[in-house]
This record gives C-alpha cells, sequence and structure tokens, in this order.
C-alpha cells in the first residue's frame, strides 16, 4: 500500500514544485494587477493624492464612462483604426509573403530591408512620419504634389489623420504578417504543389485552395496579434497626431492613459481599463475558439 | 610571494575604500525638466558650482505631456527619484495642492540669502502662489517666458512693400499693436504662389499648444476663461469677447501655410527660419536661436517685439498673452534639502543668473533691471517691457482636465469640425462638469457681461498703447 502510494505523492510534489514558481510568477504579475484594477474601479480617487483617501464609487465610474459620448467616440475611433490597418497589413502582408517564399536573386537583402520599419520605435515613427506628413514641407505631399494633385492637410483634418494613421501602422507592422506568412507559406510540402501543377491547377487555384488554407492557422495568429496589438494602439498617436485635431485620433488606450497619467482620476482610469480589457479578452477569446476548432479541422 | 599578495590585496581593498569613501560624499542632486536650451544653461551653469562634492544632475524629458506625467508619478509614489523640477506655473495648484512641494516661505525664513523680494512680485505669484493670493509660494520663477512676435525687418522696412501696402490700406505699414492690424498686414504678405504667408503660430493638439496662443487673442479681446469668484465658465468662455477673441485666433490661421492650424513651436520656428513668414507668435525661449544666424537664415533681418493686443467690442484696448517658462519647485520627499538650499543660494545670485540670462529669461529683479542685461540683444529690453501683459489661466489642481478640455475643443473650432461659439460653449459645460465632479459649488448667477474682463481684474484702456515702434 505505501510502496504504491509513495510514487504517485512524490509525482505530485514534483508537479506542485515545478509549476509554484510560474504560478506565484502570473499571480503577482498579471492576477493582482488585475484584481487590483478591478478593485480601484469601484472607487474615486487620485494616485496623486493618496492622503485624500478612496471613495467608494460603486458602478458610477462605470456609468460616467458608459453615458459619456465622448468614449464612445474614442471606441469608434479606434474600432475603424483596427479595421483599416489590419485589413491593409494582412492584405499586404500576404501578398508580399507570398512573393518573398520563391527563390529570387536579392531576396534576402529585401527581406531584411522589408523588417526595418518593425524595428523602429512607434514614437520614433511617429515623429518621423509626422515631419513628412506635414503639408507644407513634408516628402508625401511633395510626392502628391509632382503627379499634380492638391496638397493635403494630413494631419490637420479628422479624416486624412486616420488615413495617415492606418497608414504608417500599415508601414511598420506589415513586415511582422510578411515574416509570419513567409514562414507559413515555406512549411507547405512542396509535393503539394507539385501534384497541383500535374492536375493543371492555375495559379490563382493553387493560391486560394491550397496555400491559403494550409497557412490559415498562422495567419489566423498573426492576425489575432495584430488585432489586439492595435486595439490598444497609444504612443503612435502621442508622436503623430497627439489625439487631434479635436479628440479625432484618441483611441481608447490614449484615453486611458491620459485618465491615469495626465488627470490622475484612478478610480475612472482603472474603470475604462476594465472595459477595454473585457473587450480585448472577449475578441481574444472568440479568435482563440476559432483558432482552435480550426486546428482540429487541420 | 605571500607577504606581496597580501599587501596587494590590502592596496586594492583600500583603494576600493577610498573610492567608496569619495563616491559617499558626492551628493547628487537631480533635477527633471524638459529638454532644451535651458535646462543645458542650468547644468553648464551647475558644473562651476563651487561645492565640488555637489553633483547636478538632469533628468530630461521631451517638452509636453510626458514633462508633467514624470514629475507627477513620482510624487504620486511619494519618490525621491529627483530632488527639485521645473514644472509649468499652472502645476503648481496640482502639485502643491497635493501636498508634494516644499513651501518656499519656510526656506525664505530660514536662508540668509533666498527671499521673496529676490523676484518680481507679480512673477513670484505667477510661478509659485498657491492658492491664488495666499502669499504661500511653492516655486521660485526660475525661466520666465512670454508670448512675443517675430518678424521679417526687410519687408516690414522695404520703402515697395510700404508704399503697396499704404496704396492698399490707407495706412502706413507698422509692426502691428493690435489684432486687428495684424489681420491686414498678415493678409497683405499673404502670397502663397511666391512661398510666403503672413503669420505663423502654434494651434497644435498636443500639450497647451492651441490654448497658450488662443488665450492670448481671447483676452485682450476682453475675455475670460472663468469666474474665479463663483466658479462660473459659462458665460466666461463663452462670452461674446472670448468668441471674439478665439475667433480671432482662428482667422489667421488664414494666413499661414495649409496645415499650420495642427503647429507646434518647432513648426513655427522651422517655417520662419525658412523664410516662409513675414511674422510669427513665438515664445521669447526662442528668441536665442531664432537670433543666430547659424540657426536661422534670415537672423540677421528678423525683428523681435512684443505681441499685439486688440480692441474689444467695448472700444477698450487690451493687450494680454499666456505667460509661458517654468518655476522651480523642490520635492518634499528629497532627502537633501540642506544641500538644495545652499545650491539655490548659489544659483540665484546675480552671477549666475546673468549667465543663464545670456541664453534664458530669469526670474531674478537684479539681472531683470540691470541695463547691461537689457542691452544684451534686442529683445531682452521687450522681454522685461512684456511681463506687464502676462497673464495665466487656472491657478486650480484641476488644471490637466481643463487644458485639455479646451485644447480638444479649440483643435475642433481650428479644424473647422465646430464654430468657435459652439467649441467653447461645449468646452464651458465640460468644464462646469469637471468642477463639479471635484467638489466645487459654481454660483451660476448668469448675469456674464458681454466682456467679462471688466468684472474680473479689467485691464482695458481706451486708447492703443504701442509698443513695437
Amino acid at each position: 500500500m505505501d510502496t504504491a502510494l509513495k510514487p504517485r505523492s512524490t509525482g505530485r510534489l514534483m508537479i506542485v514544485g515545478f509549476l509554484s514558481p510560474t504560478v506565484l510568477l502570473l499571480l503577482f504579475m498579471v492576477a493582482y494587477p488585475i484584481f487590483s484594477l478591478v478593485h480601484y474601479s469601484f472607487y474615486n480617487f487620485s494616485a496623486l493624492n493618496p492622503d485624500k483617501g478612496m471613495d467608494w464609487a460603486g458602478l458610477s465610474n462605470y456609468e460616467y464612462l458608459l453615458s459619456d459620448s465622448g468614449i464612445w467616440k474614442r471606441f469608434v475611433f479606434t474600432g475603424k483604426f483596427v479595421f483599416l490597418c489590419v485589413t491593409m497589413q494582412m492584405i499586404l502582408g500576404i501578398f508580399v509573403g507570398y512573393r518573398l517564399q520563391k527563390t529570387f536573386r536579392g531576396r534576402d537583402l529585401l527581406f531584411t530591408a522589408l523588417m526595418l520599419p518593425m524595428m523602429l520605435s512607434p514614437v520614433v515613427a511617429g515623429f518621423l512620419w509626422r515631419y513628412m506628413l506635414n503639408s507644407e514641407w513634408g516628402v508625401v505631399n511633395f510626392l502628391v504634389s509632382l503627379f499634380g494633385f492638391a496638397k493635403v492637410d494630413w494631419l490637420g483634418q479628422a479624416g486624412p489623420a486616420l488615413w495617415a494613421a492606418a497608414v504608417v501602422d500599415t508601414w511598420m507592422w506589415t513586415p511582422f504578417i510578411i515574416l509570419l506568412a513567409t514562414a507559413a507559406f515555406r512549411g507547405i510540402p512542396e509535393t503539394i504543389y507539385e501534384a497541383a501543377e500535374v492536375d493543371g491547377a492555375s495559379a490563382a487555384y493553387v493560391f486560394f485552395r491550397i496555400t491559403l488554407p494550409m497557412s490559415a492557422p498562422v495567419l489566423f495568429i498573426a492576425l489575432i496579434l495584430r488585432l489586439i496589438d492595435s486595439f490598444k494602439q497609444y504612443d503612435l498617436f502621442v508622436a503623430l497626431t497627439g489625439g487631434g485635431p479635436g479628440s479625432s485620433t484618441e483611441t481608447v488606450s490614449f484615453a486611458v492613459a491620459k485618465t491615469a497619467f495626465s488627470y490622475f482620476y484612478t478610480g475612472e482610469a482603472s474603470a475604462l481599463a476594465v472595459i477595454l480589457l473585457c473587450i480585448i479578452m472577449g475578441l481574444a477569446m472568440i479568435l482563440v475558439r476559432h483558432l482552435s476548432n480550426m486546428g482540429a479541422r487541420h | 610571494m605571500k607577504f606581496r599578495s597580501t599587501l596587494l590585496a590590502s592596496a586594492t581593498l583600500a583603494g576600493f575604500l577610498g573610492a567608496a569613501s569619495v563616491a559617499a560624499a558626492e551628493t547628487t542632486l537631480t533635477f527633471v525638466w524638459h529638454a532644451g536650451t535651458c535646462a543645458d544653461a542650468l547644468v553648464g551653469i551647475a558644473k562651476d558650482y563651487p561645492d565640488k562634492s555637489v553633483k547636478i544632475v538632469p533628468a530630461l524629458v521631451p517638452y509636453g505631456p510626458e514633462w508633467h506625467n514624470k514629475i507627477a508619478s513620482e510624487f504620486a509614489i511619494k519618490g525621491d527619484a529627483f530632488d527639485f523640477a521645473m514644472w509649468d506655473s499652472q502645476s503648481t495648484a496640482e502639485f502643491a495642492g497635493g501636498g508634494h512641494v516644499v513651501k518656499m516661505n519656510d526656506i525664505f525664513a530660514q536662508s540668509s540669502y533666498l527671499k521673496a523680494d529676490l523676484f518680481p512680485p507679480a512673477s513670484l505669484s505667477q510661478y509659485g502662489e498657491y492658492p491664488d493670493g495666499s502669499g504661500q509660494f511653492y516655486g521660485l520663477p526660475a525661466n520666465q517666458d512670454a508670448y512675443g512676435l517675430m518678424y521679417r525687418k526687410d519687408l516690414f522696412e522695404s520703402a515697395e512693400e510700404k508704399a503697396a501696402f499704404k496704396a492698399k490700406y490707407g495706412r502706413e505699414l507698422r509692426v502691428p499693436e493690435t489684432y486687428q492690424e495684424a489681420k491686414e498686414v498678415a493678409e497683405f504678405f499673404t502670397r502663397p504662389d511666391k512661398g510666403l504667408y503672413g503669420w505663423g503660430q502654434m494651434g497644435g493638439r498636443d500639450y497647451d499648444f492651441a490654448t497658450t496662443a488662443s488665450n492670448s487673442f481671447l483676452w485682450s479681446f476682453g475675455g475670460e476663461l472663468y469666474n474665479p469668484k463663483t466658479n462660473e465658465i459659462a458665460g466666461y468662455l463663452n462670452s461674446p469677447a472670448s468668441i471674439d477673441g478665439v475667433q480671432a485666433y482662428v482667422d489667421m490661421f488664414k494666413f499661414g501655410p495649409p496645415g499650420s492650424g495642427n503647429w507646434g513651436f518647432d513648426e513655427v520656428n522651422a517655417s520662419f527660419q525658412q523664410g516662409q513668414l513675414a511674422m510669427a507668435m513665438q515664445w521669447f525661449y526662442f528668441n536665442g536661436s531664432n537670433a543666430d544666424p547659424k540657426v536661422n537664415k534670415f537672423a540677421g533681418v528678423t525683428g523681435f517685439g512684443i505681441l499685439p493686443g486688440a480692441v474689444g467690442r467695448d472700444g477698450k484696448f487690451r493687450r494680454q498673452f499666456s505667460v509661458g517658462g517654468q518655476g522651480m519647485g523642490i520635492n518634499k520627499y528629497s532627502k537633501k534639502l540642506p544641500e538644495l538650499v545652499k545650491f539655490m543660494e548659489w544659483y540665484f545670485q546675480p552671477e549666475q543668473q546673468k549667465r543663464y540670462a545670456a541664453v534664458c529669461q530669469t526670474g531674478l529683479r537684479a539681472v531683470l533691471e540691470s541695463p547691461d542685461w537689457q542691452g544684451l540683444n534686442s529683445y531682452n529690453a521687450q522681454f522685461a517691457n512684456a511681463l506687464q501683459y502676462l497673464n495665466d489661466y487656472w491657478h486650480l489642481p484641476e488644471y490637466p482636465v481643463l487644458l485639455d478640455i479646451l485644447q480638444e475643443e479649440v483643435s475642433n473650432a481650428i479644424s473647422g469640425s465646430k464654430t468657435v461659439e459652439e467649441a467653447l460653449g461645449d468646452a464651458a459645460k465640460r468644464q462646469e462638469r469637471t468642477l463639479e465632479r471635484a467638489g466645487y459649488t459654481i454660483e451660476h448667477k448668469g448675469d456674464a457681461p458681454d466682456v467679462p474682463d471688466t468684472v474680473i481684474s479689467p485691464v482695458g484702456q481706451d486708447a492703443i498703447v504701442p509698443v513695437n515702434g
């Protein structure tokens, strides 16, 4: 009896021993901040004035935020921005990645060059593009005027500012999709392409019926990562538009950061962060479930 | 061999201990400021501080919200990562109100040199007093600044231009004394086909760009941001006079390069230095670089003046513009207060402040009033004169929120997504909501006059007082 129990309990101890550092670290790094965030969201207080104490606010921070039309505008803007830039990044990334999977002279050099924007800090990219998009002396309007078009006030008007931000984000992050797409495309066995060629399949058929479906799980992961990352975009907007004109390019993350560290309305910022967290988690869960189903099918 | 090894080890240990004791004797005083000429000047001067055991270490950040947030975040954790900092005059209420700043009155009482009368009373009040009129100071006017005007002398002095202007407007061409004049002069010099524009100003959404600029118009036309006695904002911020002022500001973008509605000070400087602007509204802070031929190829023909005023709808002339610059405040959680006070006693001596004032604007009265300093360049005397026209916005702890709301709404007016009246009306509503949430009582009397300046520290004059002639 004893001899049968011993190995089992030793095994359990080992499992606990191996898992506990990670679990403790996760509890400290993830669970504790999230619980604190939720806890703070029910209070009115300012981290800048801790001596004034915390007043119980119940759901009033949530009520205030959800009844504020300004916050809804920021959600709408964030949604438009995410849709625009993720769509452009996926289309461009898959297209360029498909071309780059084929061997040609200078491919590695081109591949490395394409990766460069991704290595820049978003703040640096924001300032860089801010000057390039300057309506009077920026290189973008110089090129626009070369083609005989009128100069555009890219960052001074709400519509062009959204497009400008989406283009800059696409410039920065399409390389990420290219990287993953190329890796996924290269992982498809050559024999499948050879069989398709023998059967007389067209290039479009091969791309849509073989390449895309077989690399779908990897592309889907890329999509999830880009969706989450775009949804919490903040630093690019700080440098590129400062959230303006008006508040037309303020994302929800921008509003969270401003409320937390500029206004120091800690309770309200926590409530907004909780709302944002719920949305991102909900979105991620749907996509991850879809990914799991996709994996099961494959 | 063993003896030699022991000796070597002892010598090494002694060396380490010696180095450690020297390191321990060195005191570092860290300050936070935005990066730029003035921070560099402070660091340069501090290198000559006679007490070599004290080292002044800068912790510089870019101008803008990161700078405010760095200071505020440290205060939030009651940290001592910095010992002193330069912050905007309006932030004094937020930081001192939170109990994070050493009261200067205590320093004045203990120090044999640092006294309130070293500084002009108005400057000390603007950069350090909280609450207004209380006589309690939390900062010293370390780096004063004011909005100014720079213009192309070659254009204003050209006989051809003068004649053309007189033919068109029936009066002499001169550096404008009112915004009404400025509008005509700006219109006259706006020649997009030749790459020349009449007027450059900030309008960006970032930090306080649009607000500091538009406030200068708003106050000059007799408007006010609020009534500090009743806390009423509606009726004051969106009064007819305030709307006149902000409308005049928005209209001036017609005479600037396309897209200048989102400019910050860098863009104003760059455009002026490229010869695109006949006139520009800019902080005195930048006059040093704009007078430098290595930076500005038009430096030799650049004139510096004081911003125009305006004749308001009540017929009164007012000249009011935004205070700039920063006060120097002490972190209450610093553990090096005695060393810091000693350094400040040395730093605020005229000798050091003359060096500082050669590149930036000091707050030390002895230097500001000295003819040597005023004659040092073409703009110091103008700056000394400009101080009397300075005005400041809310000295309230809610400043960051009130500022952000006004920034957003003025930016909406600039981009055309709202009319000036709508933008100021919305700003007034949102700002009142902010004050109410913060616990202020707002007495809605609803009797704000069309020109609120007439009831809140009136500055209206019967005739234009020229200063740029």
